[in-house]
């Protein structure tokens, strides 16, 4: 369409941002930026040692005090962070690249097709999530990339049915319709025609599936099964924190809080896509 | 609902049938000797050779799938590799003591939730309602072994008030065993009722904007008739698969509780399996958990079924 | 002096105005409406969607959302003024005095009870009567109301009932406790021609044989001649004309209910132009100055914008200054009928579309579906999808220049019939020619030929056109999918198929959601057309 000189700007219906919105976007970009950044200004190696500071309570040099073995927690916390989120972006990327051509195909050509990927999906789904994980992890050593992959395949038949039931939606629409009596290509009519219109709704599931996605691998790696010390993310960080609970109890805390800042932040901003994208939830909440 | 009820448990069957394939072909793929582990890294050739061969690991995969499979459906789940005993029992008793976690914390995330879901509903935009809307923000957004961790903390270290791990049984007395459960289920409890409120609140406020509320009131019932006759029943169709799905939700939750607090049920033994690589207890546990989430969502597609009269009745005379 | 009972009306509105909620301010959604409802006699509400016809509705019975504020007026029932009752005693008068019937059958049953008990529910509420005697009386309401087979139709649920029916019922429980006033709400809109006068005449009998009151609010000019005594339009909120049915719709006086009668297709008379009415709704928030309508009508004077217009008039009152001196002039057709001759039809030559016992049948369902229990021997369990005749043995023919109309009510198959045309959905039997080529057969180079040449327009504006596209590249693409214009020429054949179907050039960057239904519409003939 590049030969439509379409000069005039794209008249946009102004929406203002709501509030909760801006407080979980600068919520979630002070993590992220921690977790970009954090690496080169904390104050210390992710795993130093230092016998002769176990357990110090926050101060001066250690401002959120160390662990067990004299390693600075706020250092972990920085380096954890990458692991967290890579973690839980990984993993919602997975489910996003499986899941979404999965969903398009059971919903855009039906029949057969439709009837093969849902009952795969129902068999996925008919494990409950944590034991696929236990599951696809006891296979083998593991370790973050893996534990990704793992909650990513969790989250496949989410992202499809999702897809699908929005593609159905779409597919039924006239300009499907309208495409296909003029005998548009498949490939034209569900990227250009169908997949605009189904990416909004995936866009914001997924947004909040990474929240589920940090959790579940924070989890997993709280069981022993993401990833292995002496890096760590912050659910090893609170499983490794766990036995000096009533001797150092911040060791624990620090990363807990942060994880539930980070989870909070991201549903604040998972909620605000969708009220944005969605007109009829808008409407709703007038 | 006889001919739905069939189906759907065929499809139960089927998956139960799926699964247990799957999941024997995953335990097979596990990289290691199975027999060499047992042994030790110092047995000879021999002592493997006959560990081999009393285990049946040296017939051919699919073999071995039809002697284990024949096996389970005589109701004779295998023996546990490291601890060498039969798994029957085993996993017997450690469903008990989770059901009992399950079962309790199931029910109050059923009655809590739907309760402060259809309260905050009717009540859209009061304090209350915007109290219980982000209280559930953030209880949602709390993972399950912080929260236990935190209460662990508080209940324990500080207050002193609750046992921090351990299980009694209910011979040992009534508080003896109700103080090892609290924590527990508390901790399972507090992320699925704000879960459930979360989703009843938003589908009863849809449902109280649907037309034959409007039309419920218009014949002059007072309110509360036109929300527990009218709304409630259809507003809890959709909570009833949120519950489904919480029962999943709450499988996996029961893992990381048991393994915090050291309860002996049996996600504790999972975790146990995986990390001793004990193969058939890993195949018979799984497989187990997922019989029981496949029971439950048919239970709760059935109780879908019976709140809505469009199912039961067959879609024959749909649009 | 206390009038006679039997002179007060039933209902009676009084310059009610009411606001609702906008941005930060409020929006005036009605202003000074009144009108009377005497006994026995039927009122129509008639406007468009959005004029405040069902807001008024609800603001008689109570049933107004919180957010709603009455800024002024009185609703008088019986000389009982409404508004100041307390919710207990209101919500008493609903559904035993007042009663209401909606727009949309299908939504308003509650899906998950019976159909009976719904009926039987105003009984047992206001005539305190035995669930077993509410149920004995709703069976005979829905005889009453003439549906067959009561006590089946009693114990069903909604989803079992078709929209015709779904409405019988409803009106049935509008009418348990012999109310004196029934609220309709567009009680047709949402059903079939056929069954549309199906309802007319049970309405119509309900009346005469009870001597029941009617509120009767709709869009449909024609449905109001034949059913209501006296007629009030409505437009934005504000009560342009109002008197008695013969007067209003015969000797109009406001332009913009002459406007609306303008813009009626008859069957009877084969005119060459409708004229609508030109422009869009206005925004209640900030109103236009002066008479509401001014900025769409046809005869606005200056005057016009300066001050409010009042409602003049006793028996046929009138919202507009000119009404007098306009009385007998029509609203004027846009430009002169076009010449039937440039599309007059050729009968004589070779058809351009001719089908032959076409017939199409479809599938239902998945594979669960398609399983079926069956004890009568062998294996109990059968797949056997269920299949549905959709259009069966159709042959027609159609003329080069020839409108061919295809008339039916919804399920009738019409739109299979026209899809098939296209080719969207392959025939099952039969064949179908375009000039004297069969299509069912066509692939490849032919099969892209057909679809240039055979274009389909759709019904629901809202959903033909890719709201994620601009107007201007959706009229492109036939023209970029056919190589019909070099990229140097599309935008001057977008241009000009723009102005072919009258839209603004501007439209070009816009998106379908910033237009109207109606410039929707035209943008997907501009489409069709491209080819």
């Amino acid at each position: 369409m590049a030969a439509l000189q379409l000069t005039e700007p794209m008249p946009r219906a102004r929406s203002r941002f709501p509030a909760s919105f801006v407080w979980g976007a600068s919520m979630l970009a002070l993590v992220v930026l921690a977790a970009a950044f954090g690496p080169m200004v904390a104050p210390f190696p992710y795993d130093q040692m230092d016998i002769m500071a176990r357990l110090q309570p926050p101060g001066a040099t250690h401002w959120l005090g160390t662990d067990e073995f004299g390693r600075d927690v706020l250092s972990r916390l920085l380096f954890g962070a990458r692991l967290s989120l890579l973690m839980g972006i990984g993993a919602t990327f997975v489910s996003l690249v499986i899941g979404v051509p999965l969903g398009l195909a059971a919903g855009y050509k039906g029949g057969r097709i439709d009837e093969g990927i849902m009952r795969a999906i129902d068999l996925v789904i008919s494990v409950p999530p944590i034991l696929m994980g236990l599951l696809l992890l006891s296979l083998s050593t593991p370790n973050v990339w893996k534990t990704a992959f793992a909650v990513g395949i969790i989250y496949v038949p989410i992202m499809a049915r999702l897809t699908r039931a929005v593609t159905l939606e779409v597919a039924r629409e006239e300009f499907v319709l309208a495409a296909r009596a003029r005998g548009e290509k498949l490939w034209y009519i569900l990227a250009a025609e169908i997949l605009p219109n189904a990416w909004p709704p995936s866009i914001v599931e997924a947004a909040l599936r990474v929240t589920f996605a940090i959790m579940l691998g924070a989890a997993l790696s709280f069981l022993g099964l993401g990833v292995q010390p002496p890096s760590s993310d912050w659910g090893l960080m609170i499983a490794e924190a766990r036995p000096f609970i009533d001797t150092a109890p911040w060791v624990a805390l620090a990363p807990g809080l942060v994880l539930c800042i980070t989870v909070i932040a991201v549903n604040l901003v998972g909620d605000g896509l969708r009220e944005l994208l969605d007109p009829r939830l808008k409407r709703g909440r007038g | 609902m006889i001919a739905y009820t069939l189906k759907r448990l065929l499809t139960v069957i089927a998956i139960l049938a799926v699964m247990s394939v799957a999941i024997f072909s995953i335990t097979q793929v596990l990289p290691g000797d199975v027999a060499q582990m047992i042994v030790g890294q110092f047995a000879t050739e021999e002592q493997v050779k006959a560990v081999r061969g009393r285990l049946g690991l040296d017939a051919p995969a699919h073999v071995q799938y039809l002697r284990w499979a024949g096996a389970l459906l005589q109701g004779d789940l295998g023996k546990s590799m490291m601890m060498d005993r039969p798994l029957g029992p085993l996993i017997g008793d450690a469903i008990a003591r989770s059901a009992v976690l399950a079962g309790l914390s199931i029910v109050l995330v059923a009655v809590i939730g739907i309760w402060l879901g259809v309260y905050s509903g009717v009540r859209r935009g009061t304090r209350a309602d915007r109290f219980i809307s982000i209280g559930s923000y953030f209880f949602i957004s709390i993972p399950e072994f912080f929260w236990a961790i935190v209460t662990v903390m508080l209940f324990t270290g500080y207050l002193g008030w609750l046992p921090s791990t351990g299980y009694a049984s209910m011979d040992e007395g009534f508080w003896n065993w109700a103080k090892h459960i609290i924590l527990p289920v508390a901790t399972l409890v507090s992320g699925l009722v704000a879960h459930v409120s979360r989703l009843t609140r938003s589908s009863m406020i849809e449902t109280m904007q649907s037309q034959y509320i409007t039309a419920a009131r218009a014949k002059g019932l007072p309110e509360n008739v036109v929300i527990r006759r009218h709304a409630l029943r259809n507003a809890l169709v959709p909570t009833i698969t949120v519950l489904a799905i919480d029962v999943g939700l709450l499988m996996g939750g029961i893992v990381v509780v048991e393994t915090v607090f050291a309860y002996p049920g049996l996600g504790r033994l999972l975790i146990f399996a995986i990390e001793q690589k004990d193969l058939p207890m890993i195949q018979a546990g799984i497989l187990v958990v997922t019989a029981v989430y496949a029971l439950a969502n048919l239970g709760a597609d059935l109780l879908y079924a019976f709140f809505n009269p469009r199912i039961r009745y067959g879609r024959a005379a749909a649009h | 002096m206390k009038p006679a009972d039997r002179d007060v009306p039933v209902l009676a509105v009084e310059h009610l105005a009411l606001d609702y909620p906008a941005g930060g301010g409020w929006m005036r959604a009605l202003d000074d409406v009144s009108f009377e409802i005497a006994k026995g006699r039927a009122l129509g509400l008639v406007g468009e969607s959005g004029s405040g016809k069902s807001t008024t509705a609800l603001a008689v019975m109570g049933l107004l959302a919180p957010e709603a504020r009455i800024a002024n007026g009185r609703i008088l029932f019986g000389g009982r003024s409404l508004l100041d009752l307390p919710d207990e005693a209101r919500s008493k008068l609903r559904g035993e005095r007042i009663s209401m019937v909606f727009q949309d059958p299908f939504t308003s049953l509650n899906p998950a009870i019976q159909v009976g008990r719904q009926i039987a529910e105003p009984l047992v509420l206001h005539r305190a009567l035995s669930d077993g005697d509410a149920a004995i009386e709703a069976r005979r309401l829905l005889d009453e109301v003439g549906i067959p087979r009561p006590e089946d139709i009693a114990r069903a649920y909604p989803h079992q009932l078709s929209g015709g029916m779904k409405q019988r019922a409803l009106i049935a429980t509008a009418l348990a406790c012999s109310p004196e006033l029934l609220v309709l709400d567009e009680p047709t809109t949402a059903l079939d021609v056929t069954i549309e006068a199906q309802i007319l005449d049970l309405l119509e009998r309900l009346r005469r044989d009870r001597g029941l009151s009617m509120l009767y609010i709709t869009h449909n000019l024609g449905v109001v001649a034949r059913i209501c005594d006296d007629v009030c339009v409505l437009y934005a909120g504000r009560v342009v004309e109002s008197g008695p049915v013969d007067e209003v719709l015969y000797r109009s006086k406001h332009p913009y209910t002459k406007g609306l009668l303008a813009s009626l297709p008859r069957v009877d008379e084969r005119q060459g132009r409708l004229s609508p009415i030109p422009g869009r709704f206005p925004d209640l928030a900030s109103p236009p100055p002066g008479c509401i309508f001014q900025p769409r009508c046809h005869f606005a004077l200056e005057r016009c914008a300066s001050g409010p217009q009042v409602l003049a008039g006793d028996a046929h009152a009138v919202r507009c200054w000119r009404a007098d001196e306009l009385a007998g002039t029509p609203w004027p057709s846009p430009d002169t009928p076009a010449s039937q001759s440039g599309s007059q039809r050729d009968a004589t030559a070779s058809p351009l579309v001719e089908t032959r016992d076409l017939a199409k049948q479809f599938q239902m369902g998945g594979v669960f579906d398609s399983l079926r229990l069956d004890w009568s021997g062998g294996f109990p369990l059968r797949f056997d999808p269920p299949r549905v005749r959709a259009v069966d043995g159709v042959s027609l023919t159609i003329a080069p220049g020839e409108v061919l109309g295809l008339v039916g009510e919804s399920g009738c198959g019409k739109s299979t019939l026209g899809r098939m045309l296209v080719r969207l959905i392959e025939p099952t039997e039969g064949d179908i020619r375009i000039a004297g080529e069969a299509i069912a057969s066509l692939s490849g180079r032919k099969l892209h030929e057909h679809r240039r040449i055979a274009q389909i327009i759709f019904q629901n504006p809202d959903s033909s056109l890719n709201p994620r596209k601009t107007v201007g590249e959706i009229i492109a693409r036939p023209l970029v999918l056919f190589n019909l214009a070099k990229s140097s020429e599309l935008q001057a054949r977008v241009a000009s198929l723009l102005d072919l179907v009258r839209l603004p050039q501007a439209y070009v960057s816009r998106y379908p959601h910033q237009l109207s239904g109606g410039e929707k519409q035209r943008v997907g003939i501009a489409r069709a057309l491209a080819t």
